[in-house]
């Protein structure tokens, strides 16, 4: 479903960001990218949602090339896709309620069907009782999950999680995955990129770890280890 | 669904525009006293070619005869006048009618009044009124009366002052339309430069929500327009308030002109304009507003 094909990224300041990377990830996989900081982990990442795009090489969508997509066609594009950052990237004057609907409203939902959708989401990720509440009243893990049910909104079929638990307690940070897990027994493809070693280790699925801009190791089932 | 969007847009745009609070009311201020400037230059161009046409039918030539003259060798001179092609009409004003208008013009000023009496009889000479067909015609006739064959008869024809107050009026609307219209184009420009700005501000504000938003799969319309709709309220809301000044101003200049020129009223003249006037300034205050936010679009915004 996924596809890095020779896919070299460097920045206009020189600096090698990826070099030379295959990868296939199929549908319905749960993926760890693990390395360390600045090993190209975002990077490869931002080449998946178009964010950036490779100075050499191609990255498959569903066998389409991302680079061919038009530019005023990439919001589309971009809602086959949900993403969840370390930041949340939650917006600070909407509350939690308005957060994830703004994602329906910008796809051109009736405000009937987003009455609708949105009490089922925010099920979903266990987040109901604080609907009308903001951002700065909520706690990390919170904020989080309001991130996670933005991003689901749209049943993408793949999510990009770009180290969710960064900010998060231990604990916090493993009710996170297993709300990932959740999501991807649904059948939603999970792409996360993490340097926590033990949630990677408790996960016992496929890891892929990166170093220096090139992939070092991709096993089922693997550990942490770089 | 085009319309739901435009809503939506129009929504975030007004919250934006209101959430700026006094950088919007500055921005307003700068756009209005430019929308301000350039209506008035307008005003002064309409006022002008009203007035002066209103000045130009009262202008006529007076031939003022001397009192030797009989009347019947006026009436004579009438007759003639009458002929040419170039005059519109002559009218015999006599010495008694001339008396009984200046009684009537300063029924209220008592040192004329006192003067009559002193002189005693009645000083003032018969007349006749010349109108021409066009106003650039006085100068030839004013001259032919000069060299014609009853020019012993006259002592005095008073076109020159008229002349001068005509030239004057000209000369000074002329000039407040130009110093007007370069005001203008400075300040348009000024507008546009400040309303860009305050746009760009409320853009960079909104940084954050850029990404998100484009994250999220937000397209173009959806980030943009409420930067339209933003510059479109700046540019309504200076139209209306240029109005309301443009409007007192109106009614200064009218009744200014009413003791200067003693002409009538201008109000029921601005009346009759006042919604061209309305709409142009609505339209050019939407119109700079929007394209404000097309250049803070264009070198901001990236897709």
């Amino acid at each position: 479903m996924i596809k890095f094909e020779k896919v070299t990224k460097q920045y206009p300041d020189g600096y090698v960001a990826l070099q030379e990377v295959d990868l296939f990830i199929n549908k319905g996989e749960f993926v760890s990218i693990v390395g360390r900081s600045g090993a190209g982990k975002s990077t490869l990442l931002k080449l998946i949602y178009a964010e950036e795009y490779p100075t050499e090489g191609r990255v498959f969508f569903n066998d389409r090339p991302i680079d061919v997509i038009k530019r005023w066609h990439l919001p589309y594009f971009r809602r086959n896709i949900g993403t969840i950052f370390q930041d949340f990237k939650l917006l600070p004057k909407k509350n939690v309620f308005e957060n994830i609907s703004y994602a329906l409203e910008v796809a051109g939902d009736s405000n009937e069907e987003i009455m609708k959708k949105i009490p089922k989401i925010l099920d979903i990720v266990k987040i109901t009782d604080k609907a009308l509440l903001y951002p700065h009243q909520l706690s990390g893990g919170e904020q989080q999950r309001v991130s996670i049910a933005r991003a689901l909104i749209h049943n993408p079929q793949v999510i990009i999680a770009d180290e969710p638990t960064g900010n998060l307690d231990p604990v916090s940070g493993w009710e996170i995955v297993q709300l990932l897990t959740k999501i991807n027994k649904f059948g939603t493809t999970v792409i996360l990129a993490t340097h926590n070693k033990s949630i990677v280790d408790n996960l016992k699925k496929r890891v892929v770890a990166i170093d220096k801009g090139k992939i070092i190791r991709d096993q089922e089932n693997g550990r942490y280890v770089i | 669904m085009k319309l739901l969007k435009l809503t939506r847009t129009l929504k975030e745009g007004f919250i934006n525009f209101r959430r700026n609070g006094w950088l919007s009311v500055g921005t307003i201020s700068v756009l209005a006293i430019s929308l301000y400037i350039v209506s008035f230059t307008l005003l002064i161009g309409y006022t002008a070619n009203f007035v002066l046409q209103n000045i130009q039918e009262k202008i006529n030539i007076t031939v003022y005869f001397s009192p030797e003259v009989k009347q019947e060798r006026i009436m004579e001179i009438k007759e003639k006048l009458a002929g040419f092609s170039e005059i519109k009409s002559v009218d015999f004003v006599s010495r008694e009618q001339a008396l009984q208008e200046l009684e009537q013009l300063s029924s209220r000023n008592e040192i004329i009044k006192e003067a009559i009496q002193e002189v005693g009889g009645n000083p003032l000479p018969d007349s006749l009124v010349i109108k021409a067909n066009n106003p650039d015609q006085y100068e030839i006739i004013a001259k032919a009366i000069e060299n014609s064959v009853f020019r012993d008869d006259i002592i005095n024809i008073n076109y020159e002052q008229n002349k001068k107050e005509i030239e004057n009026l000209n000369k000074i609307v002329n000039l407040t339309k130009k110093v007007g219209m370069g005001l203008g184009i400075i300040f348009i420009f000024l507008a546009l430069l400040i309303t860009f700005n305050t746009i760009r501000i409320t853009m960079y504000s909104h940084k954050q929500e850029f990404e998100v938003k484009r994250l999220v799969g937000a397209s173009n319309i959806y980030v943009q327009m409420p930067f339209v709709f933003e510059g479109i309220f700046y540019g309504f809301f200076s139209a209306i308030i240029s109005i309301i000044f443009i409007f007192i101003t109106a009614k200064y200049i009218s009744s200014l002109s009413q003791k200067m020129l003693g002409i009538a009223s201008l109000m029921p003249f601005y009346w009759s304009h006042f919604w061209i006037l309305f709409g142009i300034l609505i339209l050019l205050g939407i119109m700079l507003g929007v394209i404000s936010s097309f250049i803070a679009i264009r070198r901001y915004l990236k897709v």
